[in-house]
């Protein structure tokens, strides 16, 4: 009784902790909720969707929609989600970058790195209509890690060729990496695809996408994101590089949830979203560790800002989100690149963070294409492009906060059990505007029920 | 002798307090909310010491950096390592080894790796290493004794062994060429089988592991050239210098308890109160660095063709281990023949193959899809020089050959390495050692069965990380029996239990259980079953 009363509390307190901002609730009407169910949107709205969920198929590929891609507005949540695959965690096109990875226990262990990434997108079309032009089995992406940090890491190297899968062809990855200590390029079993890495949140699939065929899809309504990544207090600048050396500090609280060009960002700094969710294809996904996605799209790009991940007993277990940027002009408005990516696991209250900096848009020479995205080459330890970046945290006091968790919205389908442990820290962190780690800090000041 | 008396105390502390370490690493500190307040205190105190932790790094802040950033060209990091063993059984004679000594290794190894970039394609590459091993100094051991023989064993104190790795590299889109001293690792196997190129530092023995081969390794003087074409590659290595394997010597605490004479009687003879008796052994030739003719080639093809990768080596190259052939006979005062041997390194003619190949079996029961990868080496050794008894009798009874007949042997293995749930990995790796056209009385020989026609070492690996320590720690244990056929048969088995400990991304702490167990005391691990032991290793890198 003391137990559910408690809980009922905290979930009060953090309910009060997830308010949003007056102008999007303003939106919606309710001054409270940025938010809106299907059944909610206005009629204008509903003219840019499309809310079948059996759709006409493609003829040749039956589990591709029969409309061809980008498709045309009405979209259906399916289409969305196809869109949606032009942004994985990682760029859709040739680059180069240095990716600063870290992660965070509750307790402040902090465990950071830096790798700098080579990537080379094959087909000859970018995007996701590149991927469907390959034969299931055949490599679409190739990517090379090169670790520069910490010094235990420093020269160890992967090589990821990414491949296009269907029911019969199952390998997504081939996998080699080369260890300064073993000397040699050793080819690695795929990483399973829904185990997380080591010490970190994601997945290799939060890492390098899911294919929308492998989810069956359906659209929950709409929503106002204000926020996405949060930068604690006691981080004014974030410093980010460019691909020729130079740096540049940037204030924390001016970094945009897609930019400085997006251009649709509502009056009061939000993006608008469809709100859509993904349910995994027993078929295609037996044994998965998850039983279902939902994300938020942005309406105009359809680029993820925010996606949470259920398990198999329906509970959410983790919070990605995400800061991009037009990183590819030239695609337009699929040339949006993840900045700063932020995964959030409720059960261990486990943080980690990717921050993609000094992101360089690569047409790779002939040489290099032959040569870099070989395994190989991995054991020349040649570092042909180096790139800086001095985007790492270094402190645990300066880690990005816990993601808004936003239990009021869409309670219907969304099943968010936070244990009261977790709920003061989360309340601990709110009033400090920083991670707080220590129990007998003076902010803690709630009381056990009597 | 110091560390002989209260060790099971010693042993249980340590483990108690690693356990404590890893408990109380993952007590969220707010859990202390509902705890008394003094364990609430603990709790904090750990968790401020513990952030503290992952950010410690002094070498990196205040050296590494500082010079880093005073000569932007050049790359600099290191690493400092604690490595002790302690073995689990009280003082005895074992064979002909006074075992008297507990800890059979206190190894203290400052690495400092330096990179230079000359141009965007040239760069020097320097590594030292600064060892001392504080086992022959610390205990008072009539059992450990080797300095006298090797003072390497004791600590580096020569170029040879300081400067491990000194070489110039230029590179092009399809061209690398690598001048100087350095090391070559051509296997990626758990145990040598196409890895030939360099010497070995086998002080360890039986105990020395695949992970410490980077270490042991012995770098030689030699071009290594590599030309690229594709995805495919030809490896071209030129080695005028020859490094043997060093092996453990008398007074090391790996020296074989089978090998003659008594510890009591080599001391006699290094203090010169004994003359050595029986068969005689005139000083090793080796080969020369300034003979054209004594210098090693080796060629290597790599050819990649996804998902399969594949490989073919052939090495001309010296044995790393001398071979004594019989030059002379004579009778002692009492009347007994005795032989005169000449150790002298044999040339060896090495084929090899390498492949390895991915792939994920669908719809497996309980775990799914389940990635695999299956790796081949194997190596064909051409005239192996075996000591051959019967001939050393009939060389005795005054028919004089040189003791030695030559064998081809094979060594191979096959490795199946799966991914399952929770990061774990799991390997399986069946080995053989074989000798052809193999006959009783034979010696050992490179490549061969051990002491016998073939033998078997079905190698297994399980390891994960653990999910609740946030994966700092994890576990290992490795297995490898050895069975040999058609005579000793079964050879006893080796258990290694490793669990590490990551205190931070810069300090790494390991606890390491090793055992020897069963075969008999004449068997490859039989013979060391009084060698079990426990080790720790404390590394920080910078």
């Amino acid at each position: 009784m003391n137990g559910r009363f408690f809980s009922l509390t905290v979930w009060a307190l953090l309910s009060s902790l997830a308010l949003p901002t007056a102008g999007a609730a303003e939106q919606n009407g309710d001054p409270r909720k940025t938010w809106k169910t299907v059944a909610e949107l206005s009629e204008t709205e509903k003219a840019r969707l499309d809310l079948r969920v059996d759709t006409p198929r493609d003829t040749t590929i039956p589990y591709l929609p029969a409309e061809a891609y980008p498709f045309e507005p009405p979209y259906t949540a399916e289409e969305m989600g196809y869109r949606a695959m032009e942004f994985p965690h990682i760029a859709r096109w040739s680059h180069a970058m240095a990716d600063v990875f870290g992660a965070i226990t509750s307790t402040g262990f902090l465990d950071e790195g830096i790798t700098l990434a080579y990537s080379h997108y094959i087909p000859d079309e970018y995007g996701v209509p590149g991927q469907l032009s390959m034969a299931p089995g055949d490599a679409y992406f190739r990517m090379v890690f090169f670790y520069t940090y910490p010094p235990e890491n420093q020269g160890l190297q992967d090589l990821w060729i990414l491949r296009r899968t269907d029911k019969e062809e199952t390998t997504k990855l081939d996998n080699f990496i080369y260890s300064p200590n073993l000397r040699r390029v050793r080819r690695q079993p795929q990483p399973r695809r829904d185990a997380r890495f080591p010490n970190n949140v994601q997945t290799f699939d939060d890492v390098v996408g899911r294919d929308a065929w492998e989810f069956s899809w359906r659209l929950l309504g709409t929503d106002v994101l204000h926020e996405t990544i949060r930068f604690p207090n006691t981080r004014p600048t974030v410093t980010l590089a460019t691909p020729d050396g130079s740096f540049n500090e940037v204030p924390s609280d001016q970094i945009k949830m897609l930019g400085d060009t997006y251009p649709h960002y509502t009056e009061d700094g939000g993006v608008s979203c469809y709100v859509v969710e993904a349910t995994r294809k027993e078929d295609w996904l037996p044994h998965y560790r998850m039983s279902r996605l939902i994300y938020w799209f942005d309406q105009h790009s359809f680029y993820p800002l925010r996606i949470e991940q259920y398990d198999n007993d329906n509970q959410l277990r983790m919070i990605e989100v995400r800061n991009a940027y037009l990183a590819n002009p030239a695609l337009e408005e699929r040339g949006y690149a993840g900045l700063f990516t932020l995964y959030y696991d409720l059960a261990l209250d486990l943080m980690s963070y990717s921050a993609h900096d000094a992101h360089w848009v690569k047409k790779w020479a002939p040489e290099d294409r032959e040569t870099m995205f070989e395994p190989d080459f991995m054991r020349r330890s040649w570092l042909k492009y180096p790139l800086k970046s001095q985007s790492l945290v270094y402190s645990p006091e300066k880690f990005f906060l816990r993601p808004h968790l936003d239990l009021d919205k869409f309670p219907q389908d969304r099943n968010v059990t936070i244990p009261t442990e977790l709920a003061h820290r989360y309340r601990l962190q709110e009033e400090a505007g920083h991670l707080v780690f220590d129990s007998s800090s003076p902010l803690i000041e709630v009381k056990a029920p009597q | 002798m110091h560390g002989k008396r209260g060790f099971l105390p010693v042993v249980s502390s340590v483990l108690g307090g690693l356990l404590l370490l890893a408990i109380s690493a993952n007590v969220s500190p707010c859990y202390g909310y509902f705890m008394d307040k003094q364990v609430d205190k603990v709790v904090n105190a750990w968790s401020r010491f513990d952030r503290f932790l992952s950010t410690f790094d002094p070498a990196g802040r205040y050296v590494r950096q500082p010079v880093e950033r005073q000569v932007p060209a050049l790359t600099f990091r290191g690493f400092l390592r604690q490595w002790s063993d302690i073995q689990l059984s009280g003082d005895r004679r074992i064979g002909n080894r006074q075992k008297d000594f507990r800890f059979s290794q206190m190894q203290n190894l400052l690495e400092l790796e330096l990179h230079y970039q000359v141009s965007p394609n040239i760069e020097i590459t320097n590594i030292n290493n600064f060892m001392y091993d504080s086992v022959y100094n610390w205990q008072d051991s009539a059992g450990l004794f080797a300095p006298r023989t090797s003072e390497t064993f004791r600590a580096y104190h020569n170029f040879e062994r300081i400067v491990r790795e000194l070489y110039i590299s230029y590179r092009t889109h399809n061209l690398d060429v690598v001048l100087g001293k350095q090391q070559i690792a051509w296997g990626k196997m758990d145990g040598q089988f196409i890895d030939v190129i360099n010497g070995m530092d086998r002080r360890e023995s039986v105990q020395l592991e695949a992970s410490d081969y980077e270490w042991r390794r012995l770098p030689a003087w030699m071009a290594n050239v590599t030309y690229f074409f594709g995805a495919n590659s030809l490896n071209f290595l030129w080695i005028p210098n020859f490094e043997q394997d060093r092996n453990p010597v008398p007074g090391s605490p790996w020296y074989s308890p089978l090998a003659s004479p008594r510890d009591t009687e080599t001391k006699a003879i290094l203090d010169g109160r004994q003359d050595a008796t029986g068969d005689q052994f005139r000083e090793t030739k080796r080969p020369s660095t300034g003979d054209f003719g004594d210098h090693q080639y080796g060629l290597r093809l790599d050819v990649s063709m996804e998902p399969l990768t594949w490989g073919l080596i052939y090495y001309y190259a010296w044995n790393k281990n001398p071979t004594s052939f019989i030059v002379d006979r004579d009778i002692d005062a009492a009347g007994d023949p005795y032989l005169i041997f000449q150790p002298r390194f044999t040339r060896l003619h090495h084929l090899g193959i390498t492949a390895d190949y991915a792939s994920a079996l669908s719809n497996m029961p309980l775990v799914g899809e389940l990635p695999i990868v299956l790796r081949v080496e194997g190596l064909w050794t051409k005239d192996v020089p075996f000591a051959d008894f019967d001939h050393q009798d009939r060389a005795r009874d005054g028919y004089l050959n040189s003791g030695i007949i030559r064998r081809d042997t094979l060594r191979a293995a096959i490795a199946l390495e799966f991914a399952f749930p929770g990061n774990t990995s799991a390997i399986i790796q069946p080995s053989l050692l074989y000798t052809f056209d193999w006959r009783r009385n034979l010696g050992g020989g490179f490549g061969g069965g051990i002491g016998d026609e073939m033998s078997l070492l079905p190698v297994m690996f399980i390891g994960r990380p653990f999910r609740f320590t946030r994966d700092r720690l994890r576990l290992e244990l490795t297995v490898v029996p050895v069975i040999s056929l058609p005579q000793k048969k079964w050879q006893g088995i080796k258990t290694k239990f490793v669990s590490s400990y990551r205190f931070s991304q810069f300090i790494t702490g390991r606890l390491i259980y090793t055992a020897f167990s069963s075969g008999d005391r004449t068997d490859l691990y039989g013979q060391y079953n009084k060698w079990d032991n426990i080790g720790w290793e404390l590394s920080y890198e910078f």
